[in-house]
């Protein structure tokens, strides 16, 4: 019976996320889930690889990027996932209060990354005119840093759902996995992060 | 120890809409696949109604072209794909000795995404129109320009909720093959139909996230008006046919791997054989699934991709031949020596053999870049892709649901009215498909709602359109043997055919809500026929009796999927005119798609903050239906 | 489920490992000078487009690499089936990428 929840209470073993085997089927599903999600990106970076020069007398990529906030979000992103990588060893020894204030640490920076990315967008359709619609470069650019901007948010919500939880429930058998693979997510964004700031932003900027 | 939680037991419908049993899955997949294979087939009947003579007037021009539309799309991701999640649901978990799927909540989860999905995308025959621009709805024939009613956006959307339900189903079998395995059940002992289901699952892991992307794209070209595909503002049609093809060759290979896996477990059961070259063919199965990525642009040769690229896809096409071959040969050589036994799902099986072999000839055929300048677009690729879809795989369905059918229902279909089946659809197979390569060969393009009589077209039309009924009169055969069996008493025995090799044959047909009471160990390849060589009449047990854990049936999913499809409707007709203000409030400003959205997330965080306990079947009720049974 | 019924522990393996934060401080050091690299290569101007592509792109893979392997622990024991998917992930997401590079035109 070890894979049932109340069956283990009292001792928790050192990485409690692979306890159950439904705590190590769901860390399995969420890699083989983030191979899929390397599709995905790699479909809307070939997209946007395809159409980064159609830019139909709007901006260039040049014109529009600054260097400067791309680095401010950059670093934004790479100190969260550095936050989420503390979670999980607080979770590991075992220390539900450090455990959650990492994460809070995290989601405000997941915040703090969005709050930069709409200022970013906003800044673009008002001040350069350059929107969905405008070319087929534009298109492209929305939608692959879009993509990634909702898979921030909906990171932020998820971790925050499961800070609640955490107050509620504690760390169990049950919760840390949730815990784990909420913060492998947050490691993938910043990984496809990596990906879009190189080839979106500098080569853009290259040209 | 385990201590029984109060479950909830739901009765009649109830119980099938919050179901998380994988074996009832199976069988609403296999209602609602066959739903949706009657609705193809319907449309595929008007179709060949239409072209029995020419210049018929039977249909308009646009209806036919909703017609091919929809047949193509619903027969691809709304008919045969569900019945061969039906066949993976109703026996990989028995098959590796495991008393559920990995997920049993995203299994549900999965059955009704595709589902809503499906029926969203039925939806546009009374909504306004259905798609119009084919099953691959290439760009710009289906952009805002040149398609102006919502057709387009019930496929772009039907399909992306279809889709999503496919991929949450492949995780799932992925993760229930890879940890769910009995004790002794390594990699290489598995049976091939698990083997060929793990290998689909991970190309549609692989593969509907670039449709995905395609359909994502294509959506925000037609609703918020973006450029991807739009040629005056920088978009690129092009680009359409090769998100649609990274994921549509892929998608083909999804749906004949199951076939091979059908195919190679009632070949050996009726030839009281061993799979002949099982290390080849589990080596064929991976190196298709490999291949099968990397030869995308065979389908767009004619649009001008130069010599270089032409003469990489065609090389790396004829290639999988090579695999394929071994398969077959495979096959024969199982049968070569065996004690063959002809019974209906053995005749399905068997004749899958020719008939794939010519599809799989016409496509080396295709595969060469110069021939295909000729072959591109006629009825020659038509009669190829009915070869190794209907000759292959929809041939391995029906060994399968044949084969079986016991274990799924606890009865045996009638064999009499099943070779009447195999027979029928067999020849009415071949008039329909045979014919059209040559009326491809002689110009006949794919595709035209009509054609003008003296191009000698006439005769082969005509030829093609009784075939179609004949096998018609097949699968309504099919449909009345189950209906006749669902008449008769339960009660096969666990091993109907006698001579089941694994493990599913060694419990109840249907088995029990948890499959195994004990998880067997297994010693082999064919676990079930290498005890019964030894003179073991079961499985050794690989544990204690013990009281055994099951999940709680769950509305939630099927609430989740209701939910994306309001938001899908939503999205649909937001830049739509009403006349009715209140219409427009609601759409126009997005309320509808923010209430399904609401729905299905919200049901999300009820699943994620309340834990399923689940329920406990204790020993004492193992051994009482021990002693029933 | 009552029972581990896994058949091979590919997931798997319960390791008492008492790591400290410093491999992954280290990581993130690495993580930031690449990151740095890369931008001051671009916001410097003036070096030859080839060389600053194939420069970007290395950082870039080095930098995801070190976190795939480190913060999200594929280089541990047990990972097997996640780094064949990862690989084949990354195969058919490369795919697209030389399409839309070499085979899109207009």
């Amino acid at each position: 019976m070890t894979s049932h929840a109340e069956t283990v209470n009292g001792e928790l073993p050192h990485e409690p996320e692979k306890a159950t085997l439904e705590g190590r089927n769901k860390i399995l599903s969420f890699w083989l889930f983030l191979g899929g999600e390397a599709v995905l990106f790699g479909t809307l970076f070939a997209t946007f690889l395809a159409l980064r020069n159609q830019t139909n007398d709007g901006p260039t990529a040049n014109e529009l990027f600054q260097l400067p906030m791309t680095a401010a979000a950059t670093l934004i992103l790479l100190v969260s996932s550095l936050t989420s990588v503390f979670a999980i060893q607080a979770m590991h020894k075992h220390k539900v209060a450090a455990l959650r204030v990492w994460l809070m640490v995290t989601v405000v920076l997941g915040l703090g990354f969005l709050g930069l990315e709409i200022y970013e967008f906003a800044e673009y359709v008002t001040a350069e005119k350059f929107g969905m619609t405008t070319s087929a470069f534009s298109s492209a650019f929305y939608t692959l840093v879009g993509f990634h901007g909702a898979h921030v948010a909906f990171g932020v919500l998820w971790i925050s759902v499961l800070i609640g939880q955490l107050y509620k429930k504690g760390l169990t058998v049950v919760t840390a996995p949730k815990v784990y693979v909420s913060a492998m997510y947050w490691h993938f964004i910043d990984v496809v992060w990596v990906f879009i700031f190189t080839v979106v932003y500098l080569l853009g900027k290259v040209g | 120890m385990a201590h029984a939680h109060s479950v909830k037991r739901h009765k009649g419908l109830m119980d099938w809409l919050t179901t998380v049993d994988h074996k009832k899955i199976g069988i609403l997949y296999l209602l609602a696949g066959g739903l949706f294979f009657g609705i193809g087939g319907i449309e595929a009947l008007l179709i060949r109604l239409q072209l029995i003579k020419p210049m018929n007037d039977l249909v308009s021009a646009q209806t036919f072209n909703e017609l091919i539309t929809m047949h193509g799309t619903t027969m691809i991701f709304l008919g045969v794909m569900p019945v061969i999640f039906a066949l993976m649901n109703a026996v990989i978990p028995l098959q590796i000795g495991a008393r559920d799927v990995a997920f049993p909540f995203l299994n549900s989860l999965g059955f009704w995404t595709f589902l809503f999905g499906g029926i969203l995308l039925n939806l546009s025959w009374v909504m306004g129109g259905a798609p119009d621009a084919g099953w691959t709805s290439y760009t710009p024939l289906s952009t805002n320009t040149y398609s102006t009613t919502h057709g387009v956006d019930f496929y772009t959307i039907g399909l992306q909720i279809a889709g999503l339900g496919t991929l949450i189903g492949g995780i799932n079998f992925l993760a229930t093959i890879i940890t769910m395995r009995a004790p002794g059940m390594s990699f290489m002992r598995m049976p091939m139909f698990t083997w060929t289901a793990f290998i689909t699952s991970a190309m549609i892991l692989f593969a509907f996230p670039a449709i995905t992307v395609g359909l994502v794209l294509l959506t925000f070209d037609r609703i918020l008006g973006a450029n991807f595909f739009e040629v005056a503002n920088g978009g690129s049609p092009v680009l359409w046919q090769h998100i649609f093809w990274i994921f549509g060759h892929p998608e083909v290979y999804i749906l004949i791997l199951p076939a091979f896996g059908v195919i190679s477990e009632v070949i050996p059961t009726f030839a009281r054989k061993r799979l002949f070259g099982y290390s080849s063919m589990v080596f064929a199965t991976i190196l298709i699934a490999f291949l099968g990525f990397m030869v995308w642009a065979h389908h767009m040769f004619t649009t001008g991709l130069g010599p270089v690229a032409n003469a990489l896809f065609s090389i790396s096409t004829m290639l999988i031949a090579v695999p394929t071959g071994i398969k077959i040969f495979n096959w024969l050589f199982t049968m070569w020596g065996g004690q063959v036994r002809f019974t209906a799902a053995n005749l399905f099986a068997i004749g899958f053999i020719p008939t794939f072999v010519m599809g799989g000839v016409t496509g080396v055929m295709l595969a060469s870049a110069p021939a295909d300048y000729q072959f591109h677009d006629t009825y020659f690729v038509v009669a190829h892709f009915h070869y190794v879809i209907v000759g292959g795989l929809v041939f391995g369905l029906f060994a399968g649901l044949h084969y079986w059918w016991p274990k799924m229902f606890g009865r045996v279909l009638n064999e009499t009215i099943g070779k009447w089946e195999f027979w029928l659809f067999a020849i009415g197979f071949h008039l329909t498909f045979f014919v059209q390569h040559f009326l491809g060969l002689m110009g006949m393009q794919r595709r035209i709602f009509t054609y003008l009589p003296n191009q000698g077209f006439d005769t082969l039309n005509l030829v093609s359109t009784v075939g179609a009924f004949l096998m018609g009169v097949g699968v309504l055969l099919f449909l009345f043997n189950t209906i006749l069996t669902a008449t008769k008493p339960k009660g096969v025995a666990n091993d109907p055919w006698e001579d089941g090799r694994t493990l599913e044959w060694t419990i109840a047909s249907p088995p029990a809500e948890y499959n195994f009471k004990q998880i067997p160990l297994v010693r082999g390849i064919d676990a079930y026929w290498k005890e019964k060589m030894a003179g073991n009449k079961e499985m050794t047990p690989a544990e204690p009796l013990g009281p055994i854990h099951m999940p709680s049936p769950t509305i939630l999913p099927f609430v989740m999927s209701v939910g994306i499809f309001i938001a899908g409707l939503g999205m649909m007709f937001s830049k739509e005119h009403f006349s009715n203000s209140f219409m427009s409030l609601i759409f126009n400003n997005w309320i509808v798609v923010i209430i399904g959205l609401l729905i299905t997330f919200g049901s999300m965080l009820l699943r994620s903050l309340f834990d399923d306990h689940g329920w406990h079947i204790e020993v004492e009720e193992l051994e009482e239906e021990g002693v029933k049974a | 489920m009552s029972v581990d019924q896994h058949a091979d522990h590919d997931v798997i393996k319960h390791r008492h490992r008492s790591e400290g934060p410093q491999k992954h401080i280290i990581v993130f050091i690495f993580s930031i000078i690449l990151t740095v690299i890369a931008f001051a290569t671009v916001a410097a101007g003036g070096v030859n487009a080839t060389f600053t592509v194939i420069l970007l792109l290395i950082m870039a893979i080095l930098q995801v690499f070190m976190q795939l392997g480190y913060w999200m622990h594929l280089k541990d024991k047990g990972h097997l089936m996640p780094i064949l998917f990862m690989i084949f992930g990354f195969f058919v997401a490369g795919t697209a990428v030389i399409m839309a590079l070499y085979w899109v035109w207009w």
